[in-house]
């Protein structure tokens, strides 16, 4: 009998973008059952740590962590080592303690929305991670915001999920970040930051993940690129000198936190993604591009 | 060790490649409700090309309802499964279609949507294309899920 062979593409609103999967190699049932546990991973991801429904693990933190300590899905627990790390490897770039700032710039909503003073960024050095999946804040007035990371950790989680149903080659996006595996290469088109309407180059990924930065566009709202949504926690104010960049990694949890160093750091980011065998592309504030020499043969520019 | 090669890009090689539209085809109606409802056996028309009862052994399992909002400028096909109680069970987007730049407005380029099934998915350029760079809000698609609830989440039974 022959294999009845699924080549499927799907998609569904989560993560406040559309989130796309794409699998095949494996029977339809199989394809298909795949994407749903793909899906109901990243809806499980977005649940235990959007910033924003008060029943998950980040509000149940920002509410309790300063006094008590907290237990945590061990997805949540994960997500948190990995963004103390990056924040002591990018010497304070990469900070989830920057809620408060947030909302005071007016980015997210809370307590401080609209405040003239913008605080300090705290450290990521006062969350602490206590072991059997607790969590405490060192001291009071601490807010943690996973949004500069759990999108790129849903992705992965997905992937993983494709990977249980024997499915040979996968893909999901995320609203632009995304990973796939399997032998066949996926050509990804890069939006211009600078003019999201069109592209300015395909890059090329296999077994890998790719996650973009830019300065914030509502594609709702406007078709003007306006300031940037990332925040340098040194100076807590909005990073301006790049205007846009894409990185390639390993992992797309790593992809996506990587993209908010480099944003910040530039070119000096280069120790940082040799670490973590990452490359990347910077559109820099003239339009001029910047890729990083590991990635170069992955990119074809556009003319 | 890592460095950098900069590269200067003309405004006009940038343009050049741009997409004029992009539309993705995702699941036909009959896919997506086979797919939110696998054990059901029949799909009753409770209101035409909108609204179907998902039975299974004369029971209803749940309810599917067809449904479209704008992008950011064109249609946006989504579909909505309902549990019997009225709950939202899934939401699978069919066809997602948005343009680039100013060619909304032309007629063959709207012309180019029509008729196209889950068999016949659009191509650019001879490819699906994978696009990266900007998140795309989903948030009419969040507020037509809850008009659909409001309008059918009660009604249906």
């Amino acid at each position: 009998m022959a294999i009845d062979c699924g080549n499927i593409r799907r998609a569904r609103p989560l993560l406040g973008t559309f989130v796309e999967i794409q699998a095949s190699g494996a029977s339809r049932a199989d394809v298909n059952a795949g994407i749903d546990a793909a899906f109901d991973a990243v809806a499980k991801a977005h649940r235990l740590m959007s910033f924003h429904e008060p029943d998950s693990d980040v509000s149940r933190l920002n509410q309790f962590a300063s006094r008590h300590p907290v237990g945590v899905d061990p997805w949540t627990y994960e997500v948190l080592r990995i963004a103390i790390e990056l924040h002591f490897r990018s010497r304070g770039a990469f900070d989830i303690t920057i809620a408060p700032v947030l909302q005071a710039l007016g980015l997210l909503p809370g307590p401080g929305e609209g405040s003239r003073d913008v605080p300090q960024a705290r450290t990521a050095h006062q969350v602490e991670l206590l072991g059997d999946r607790l969590v405490r804040f060192s001291g009071p007035g601490i807010g943690i915001d996973l949004g500069g990371i759990a999108k790129g950790f849903a992705v992965d989680r997905a992937l993983d999920a494709l990977r249980g149903f024997g499915i040979a080659n996968g893909m999901v996006n995320a609203g632009g970040d995304l990973a796939a595996f399997g032998p066949d290469p996926q050509t990804v088109s890069i939006r211009n930051p600078v003019d999201p309407q069109s592209f300015m180059c395909d890059i090329s990924i296999r077994n890998e993940a790719l996650a973009s930065s830019a300065r914030r566009f509502d594609p709702f709202r406007s078709d003007e690129t306006t300031n940037s949504a990332i925040i340098d926690p040194t100076a807590s104010k909005p990073a301006c000198a790049i205007q846009g960049t894409t990185v390639r990694a390993p992992s797309c949890v790593i992809a996506d936190a990587l993209t908010k160093i480099v944003m910040i750091a530039g070119t000096s980011a280069a120790d940082l993604l040799e670490h973590y065998r990452a490359g990347a592309l910077l559109v820099l504030a003239d339009g001029d591009i910047q890729i990083s020499s590991d990635l170069k043969d992955q990119v074809s520019l556009a003319a | 060790m890592t460095k950098w090669v900069r590269y200067t890009l003309p405004a006009a090689a940038i343009v050049s490649i741009a997409s004029p539209a992009y539309s993705m085809q995702y699941l036909s109606i009959a896919e997506a409700q086979k797919q939110a409802f696998p054990s059901a056996t029949n799909f009753s028309e409770v209101q035409a090309g909108r609204v179907w009862k998902a039975e299974a052994g004369g029971r209803a399992v749940g309810f599917f309802i067809f449904d479209r909002v704008v992008g950011k400028h064109l249609l946006i096909d989504y579909a909505v499964a309902l549990t019997p109680a009225g709950a939202v069970h899934s939401v699978e987007i069919l066809q997602y279609r948005e343009s680039y730049g100013g060619e909304i407005r032309s007629p063959s380029w709207s012309a180019q949507f029509v008729g196209k099934t889950s068999g016949s998915p659009l191509k650019i350029n001879g490819d699906i294309r994978n696009s990266a760079g900007a998140t795309l809000s989903s948030t009419h698609v969040t507020e037509g899920v809850k008009r659909v609830l409001s309008a059918y989440g009660n009604r249906l039974r």
